[in-house]
């Protein structure tokens, strides 16, 4: 398992140009707001902070090759639905749905759904690692470049963590907010009633049988270097595909019409429809507001 | 105790420890369904080929690795199997460092483990690294995946830490942050401010009040009350020229 | 050799006549930009900068340049934004009056910016609706249009603004939130627009961009929305026979010249926009803090 230099950073074609597959880019809309701590305020946007690893693969049509992609689904009508038609409810009885639009979940907690306010800050070695959740970067939007400049510096002096709660989508999370590497770093943690219980272990070994494991542990110990250990697996499929590519067995998908009606197109073109209407019908509104 | 995911054995020199691995965490969250706004059935997902726009079952589909635009690569399943890692239920480990030195950014997952049949050595092994404030790391293959670790151990009990690969860790560098000129007197008060507001960590104080409000509002809506919706809070940002005043003001509050 | 800010610039070919048949100086054209720089500046700020420069003057060849000239004095902002697929290029970008006045001795008599700031290079501030007319259309026909795009936006609670594109035709943007404003939503949201106005005027209006189908039509150019596409910027110079400036209009405005029925009444030359910029600049300086959405983003 392990393995010496060679890891593989980003995948490459055989001509060595670098692949470009569109991919959501790292720093595009996860969230952006107001990280707070007392009366400073600074404007951020978050960022992914850990990028899969895992090569991904498409799913075809073994008929045509064209890419295949999911999509809602009514099994009482056998169609696909549109985005326009799609709902989400909570079911109170099997069969019985209570429904909630995006704004009013955005509205449970106003509070938190653009802003991160640090309310106390703690000293991170008293944090036991089974709370870690997911990790992001935050990043200072223009004008908060000084005060994020001013948090990540303070708290890299004290060696304090800041403590917040946070709504991403349609959930709260404590997180933890950690200078690191000139950065803000930022991890949701669980919840303590999320860590479930450990059974306690009596095992008793003896002092002679811990002593022998203590000595080989001695003889092992190193400086923890990650970069020694890679995905072996990545770098094997990409060599099953260069192979195949130089044999030139690629297939190629068919071109499909860009006005897919996918993805609130159908939402937006009920709106402009609705509004061409009144323009036809009521000819020239007053000019706004300029 | 949840049920156990995985049983493997612990190597290293001729210690072996027999461990069966449970989850740690559970989340229990408000679930929505996706619904048919007509009948209010719930919806299922589908696949369907872009191309021709109808529904594809499994056995008309085909994994691809993509090239380039509208060019793919397929794979077939023994391709895909020739690149897996060979089953084993051996965990091993090839060396050992100090506990701090592992940032928890690399932490994936924890689970737990507890010594499968004989629990002598799985003691052993627990009270050695605890002793030594160690972490053994380690690799395995669990359900056709290959996996890079560090075990842990709180005195009585042993964790197995699941950790990233460094590859798949965004480095700090990379977000092209500057850095910016600030005062010593605008550093000291922040550190002073925090150091004034530095407790101890408590986690349990710490309760999901999204998810009540959440429910509470499912109810209210299930008694046929109307829900208003409120605006989200936005602050105002602290302006650099009015940095010093807010941390100074902050700190009179904080006092 | 002038000081502008503390900054020395070296002004050259001075008594150059860029505009020959109209007879507008190299002179002239600095103190156009010295004059209109407190209006125009903050349209480019922090955006990245591709000149279009004449050196010979409009009735020559003209070359665009994205690269900011290594030569540039050391005062000059400058911003690296990826292009294409390429690695980061380095643009200048006109945060003072200095620069503004530095790339327009270097003959660059048009600004293009991009839609988004050298920041955020992915998230446009505004969407646009680039009204060309075909041929055999004219700038009255792009007013229609925009007029009525214009009460469409309304339908939908946006406001938007126009200017000149001091051309032919007629720019409309629609203000946006960068914060929460990707390029494919823009895109897709002028693509649909252009769409179903062809589909309602389909005599007047095309969204295709095919040359022949364009005539007697306004072409709503909806690829405009694009990261590496670039519009002129409002109250920039056009290369044209005489020196005429893409200018902003109120509606208000544009609807008076429309029912004039005179083309004449949509051309601002750079004389007049100094005297008319005096009256106007706050109402379309209002675009760059609305922070409006598209529908359903």
């Amino acid at each position: 398992m392990m393995k010496e230099q060679n890891t593989i950073k980003s995948a490459t074609d055989p001509g060595g140009k670098k692949k470009s597959i569109p991919q959501e880019p790292a720093s595009q809309g996860i969230w952006s707001g107001t990280i707070s701590f007392s009366l400073v305020a600074i404007p951020v946007r978050l960022v992914k902070s850990v990028e899969p690893g895992r090569v991904s693969f498409h799913l075809l049509h073994n008929r045509d090759y064209s890419p295949l992609e999911r999509k809602m689904f009514c099994p009482e009508e056998e169609k696909i639905v549109p985005p326009d038609e799609i709902v989400r409810g909570y079911e109170i009885q099997p069969g019985k749905h209570i429904l909630v639009t995006g704004e009013e979940l955005e509205s449970v907690s106003p509070d938190r759904s653009r802003t991160i306010e640090i309310t106390e800050f703690i000293d991170i070695r008293e944090v036991d690692p089974i709370y870690y959740d997911h990790p992001y970067f935050l990043v200072p939007l223009k004008g908060g470049e000084k005060s994020y400049s001013l948090l990540v510096e303070s708290m890299r002096r004290t060696n304090k963590a800041g403590l917040a709660k946070f709504v991403l989508d349609e959930r709260e999370y404590v997180v933890l907010i950690v200078s690191r590497d000139n950065a803000l770093a930022m991890s949701t943690l669980h919840y303590s009633d999320e860590i479930l219980p450990m059974a306690l272990v009596a095992a008793e070994a003896s002092d002679e049988e811990i002593n022998i494991v203590k000595k080989s542990i001695k003889a092992m110990m190193t400086d923890f270097a990650p970069e020694k250990y890679s995905n072996n697996r990545r770098q094997k499929l990409l060599d099953i595909v260069n192979k195949k590519v130089k044999k030139k067995s690629e297939v190629k998908a068919p071109e499909v019409e860009e006005e897919e009606k996918a993805e609130g197109m159908a939402d937006l073109m009920t709106a402009l429809e609705k509004s061409m209407r009144t323009v036809k019908k009521n000819g020239p509104i007053k000019h706004g507001k300029n | 105790m949840p049920s156990t995911l995985w049983i493997g054995n612990i190597h290293f020199g001729a210690l072996i420890v027999p461990v069966k691995l449970h989850t740690a965490v559970s989340q229990n969250r408000v679930q929505f369904h996706l619904l048919h706004k007509t009948d209010r059935v719930k919806l299922r997902q589908q696949m369907i080929c872009k191309f021709d726009k109808t529904p594809v079952p499994a056995e008309e589909q085909v994994k691809g690795f993509q090239v380039d635009e509208r060019k793919y690569v397929l794979m077939d399943p023994e391709e895909l199997e020739q690149a897996e890692p060979e089953s084993s239920r051996t965990i091993d480990v090839h060396e050992f460092v100090k506990t701090g030195g592992i940032d928890p950014v690399f932490i994936e997952r924890i689970y737990y483990l507890e010594p499968d049949a004989e629990a002598k050595s799985y003691g052993a092994l627990a009270a050695s690294l605890k002793d030594l404030d160690a972490l053994a790391v380690c690799t395995w293959v669990m359900r056709k995946r290959a996996y890079f670790g560090a075990i842990s151990s709180t005195g009585k009990a042993l964790r197995l830490n699941v950790l990233r690969y460094t590859d798949e860790i965004v480095q700090a560098q990379s977000l092209g942050l500057e850095s910016f000129e600030l005062s010593e007197k605008e550093v000291s008060i922040g550190s002073e401010l925090i150091n004034k507001l530095t407790v101890k960590f408590q986690p349990e104080k710490y309760v999901n009040e999204h998810q009540k409000k959440l429910w509470e509002m499912i109810e209210k809506k299930a008694h046929g009350q109307k829900i208003t919706p409120l605006t989200p809070k936005h602050l105002k940002p602290t302006m650099p020229g009015k940095l010093l005043e807010a941390l100074e003001k902050s700190l009179n509050r904080a006092a | 050799m002038v000081k502008i800010n503390e900054r020395e610039l070296t002004l050259t070919n001075l008594d150059k006549d860029l505009y020959p048949s109209f007879g507008f100086t190299k002179a002239r054209v600095l103190e156009y930009y010295g004059a209109i720089a407190r209006f125009m500046l903050p349209f480019l700020k922090d955006r990245a900068l591709t000149l279009k420069r004449y050196p010979q003057g409009v009735e020559n060849d003209f070359f665009f340049e994205k690269r900011c000239p290594k030569f540039r004095p050391d005062w000059l902002e400058t911003a690296e934004v990826p292009y294409g697929d390429e690695k980061k290029i380095t643009y200048c970008m006109a945060n003072n009056v200095e620069t503004l006045i530095w790339v327009a001795n270097l003959a660059s008599i048009e600004l293009h910016v991009p839609l988004a700031t050298a920041d955020f290079p992915n998230n446009p501030d505004s969407v646009v609706f680039d009204l060309d007319p075909g041929e055999g259309a004219d700038v009255l026909d792009c007013a229609r249009v925009a007029l009525m795009v214009k009460d469409l936006f309304l339908g939908l609670k946006l406001e938007s603004f126009v200017k000149t594109s001091g051309k032919k035709g007629l720019h409309v943007f629609v203000p946006l939130d960068p914060k929460r404003t990707v390029f494919e939503d823009t895109k897709k949201f002028s693509r649909a627009v252009a769409e179903i106005m062809q589909k309602n005027y389909p005599n007047l209006v095309t969204a295709k961009m095919n040359k022949e189908l364009r005539t007697n039509k306004v072409f709503i150019n909806w690829s405009q929305n694009d990261p590496s596409k670039t519009m002129v910027c409002v109250y920039s110079l056009r290369a044209m026979e005489a020196p005429s400036v893409s200018f902003p209009f109120s509606w208000k405005e544009l609807d008076k010249a429309a029912k004039t029925k005179n083309p004449d009444k949509f051309r601002v030359l750079a004389s007049e926009a100094a005297a008319l910029t005096g009256k106007n600049e706050d109402f379309y300086k209002e675009m760059l803090d609305m922070k409006q959405r598209l529908p359903n983003t």
